[in-house]
């Protein structure tokens, strides 16, 4: 239960300052806005929408995602943490803060992205809740294990891009072609073996990420 | 000392047969390669530009195995030669996507065309890149690190993915890609209309240029080592 | 001779591959010069060590 009650702690302390929240709905605003203002009145190829949505949900997540292990370390609380619970719980809490975070995020700019984009119109809907949901779990545990990597480096908000896009790209170029896939009406078992792509990489990097978080975590 | 003659040997021989031997339609002999339509003399590029690309996967897998061994023994020797790794890494990527577009320009029409192994490789790049951004971000040895050890396995667990999953379930120009009519079913690089001379030279080139990566990296990193001592030495006084 | 140099006229490849082993030999021999260099060094800091 140790790492509901760590969630429920980042839970209290994100409701009391509402800053993560706040910056990351901002964020969606102020992307979507200037990817319509640009576009202006032009028509958009279909294929593209599919592109862009994956551009909003990248740079908002990360603005808003590094928040989970930085503001411990803002705060001067990291060896507290250190002391009183083991890295796999510390992790397992900051991953289900996360995980609800892009969830939340991801279904508010899909939303808006489809109230706002005539063009997007997905026609195979089962196609693209799974490709959604997977690619969710992926970014989720990606962008944790390298907010903890950079709450321990110097550089803090410059570094975090630079060192998530390339650890996302498969995720990223894989999500792109099942949205567009789904936006096509392709039929689930023809697009299964992307889909299985997906999985692995969600199971690679949370493997990965329970493995070497102990190391980043105990310096 | 020995070794080091073999590949004086063996990678002369790969300059002198993979530039100079004569590419006809019907090779009778062992010195003539199989004419490959479409690419004519553009196909002798295999010799020297895979290995380069081949290089660039193996300064990645070395500066890995050293990054996990630094875990393990917290020695900072080992980080000295992932970081020698990683950066004859980097000069062979360039290498490989410059030598790749110049290449592209005379044999697909355009210099870039996010091909996947196009794309691949850019994303090593950028791993590359986004690796030596970490570690001139730490000051602490220690805490360098083990921070970009950790950083280069967590990389590594996805260059599979662009090495070997994308560029076959992707519509691409290169060798067994999805939509390649010579080797349906997207199968490995090298079947492609190469007969068993052509596919020899090819393979000594990977060999020769694997010995020399070595002799580079081991060059590197007992020089940096040197340095470390030398460091020491004078600090103690 | 100058049948050779006339072969060469006419073969420009042969032209690229004699250039390229120059430039192997003289990457060859630089790369040998820095490793025996180097052998020096780290003998010379190993004899360092044995005096005191």
């Amino acid at each position: 239960m140790k790492p509901f009650a760590l969630f429920k702690k980042d839970y209290h302390s994100e409701l009391r300052t509402r800053y993560a929240i706040n910056s990351l709905a901002m964020f969606i605003i102020v992307a979507l806005s200037v990817i319509l203002f640009s576009i202006g009145n032009e028509k958009v190829p279909q294929n593209l929408t599919g592109g862009l949505l994956w551009v909003v949900i990248f740079f908002s997540a990360m603005s808003g995602l590094s928040r989970a292990f930085v503001s411990e370390e803002d705060r001067g609380t990291t060896l507290l943490l250190q002391l009183i619970a083991k890295p796999s719980t510390i992790f397992n809490g900051k991953l289900l803060f996360n995980l609800i975070l892009v969830f939340l995020m991801n279904i508010v700019i899909t939303l808006l992205y489809s109230a706002l984009f005539e063009e997007f119109i997905i026609r195979n809907i089962i196609l693209f809740l799974s490709t959604f949901f997977l690619a969710n779990i992926g970014l989720a545990v990606a962008s944790t294990i390298i907010a903890a990597i950079i709450s321990k480096a110097g550089a803090k908000g410059t570094l975090y891009p630079v060192l998530s896009f390339p650890i996302l790209l498969p995720l990223i170029l894989i999500s792109v072609m099942l949205t567009s896939y789904s936006m096509l009406g392709t039929s689930f078992d023809q697009a299964l073996v992307e889909i299985m792509v997906l999985v692995c990489y969600d199971i690679i990097m949370l493997t990965a990420s329970y493995m070497l978080f102990d190391f980043i975590w105990k310096d | 000392m020995v070794w080091k003659i073999f590949l004086f040997l063996l990678l002369a021989f790969v300059s002198v047969a993979g530039i100079s031997f004569p590419i006809v339609e019907n090779p009778q002999t062992w010195y003539q390669f199989p004419l490959i339509p479409g690419l004519e003399e553009n196909a002798k590029i295999i010799f020297f530009h895979v290995p380069t690309a081949w290089l660039t996967v193996i300064g990645f897998l070395i500066s890995t195995i050293y990054s996990i061994k630094y875990l393990r023994k917290k020695n900072l020797d080992d980080d000295t030669k992932s970081y020698v790794a990683a950066q004859l890494g980097l000069i062979f990527c360039i290498l490989a996507t410059v030598t790749g577009a110049v290449w592209a320009k005379f044999a697909w029409g355009s210099y870039w065309s996010w091909d996947p192994r196009q794309t691949s490789i850019f994303a090593l790049m950028l791993i590359y890149g986004a690796w030596f951004a970490l570690r001139s971000s730490i000051e602490s040895e220690e805490k360098k690190a083990a921070l970009s050890a950790v950083y280069s396995i967590l990389a590594f667990v996805t260059v599979p993915f662009f090495v070997f999953i994308m560029p076959r379930i992707m519509d691409g120009l290169h060798p067994g890609s999805a939509d390649d009519k010579f080797t349906p079913s997207g199968g490995p690089v090298v079947n492609f209309k190469m007969n068993s001379n052509m596919l020899l030279i090819f393979f000594l080139s990977l060999i020769a240029f694997t010995i020399l990566f070595y002799w580079m990296w081991n060059i590197g990193y007992r020089s940096l080592l040197i340095k470390e001592k030398l460091n020491k030495k004078i600090i103690r006084g | 001779m100058e049948g050779f140099y006339n072969f060469l006229i006419s073969n420009a490849i042969f032209i690229v591959m004699i250039i390229v082993l120059i430039v192997w030999i003289g990457i060859f021999t630089f790369l040998y010069n820095l490793d025996k260099r180097l052998k020096g060094i780290e003998k010379e800091i190993k004899g360092d060590k044995h005096e005191k």
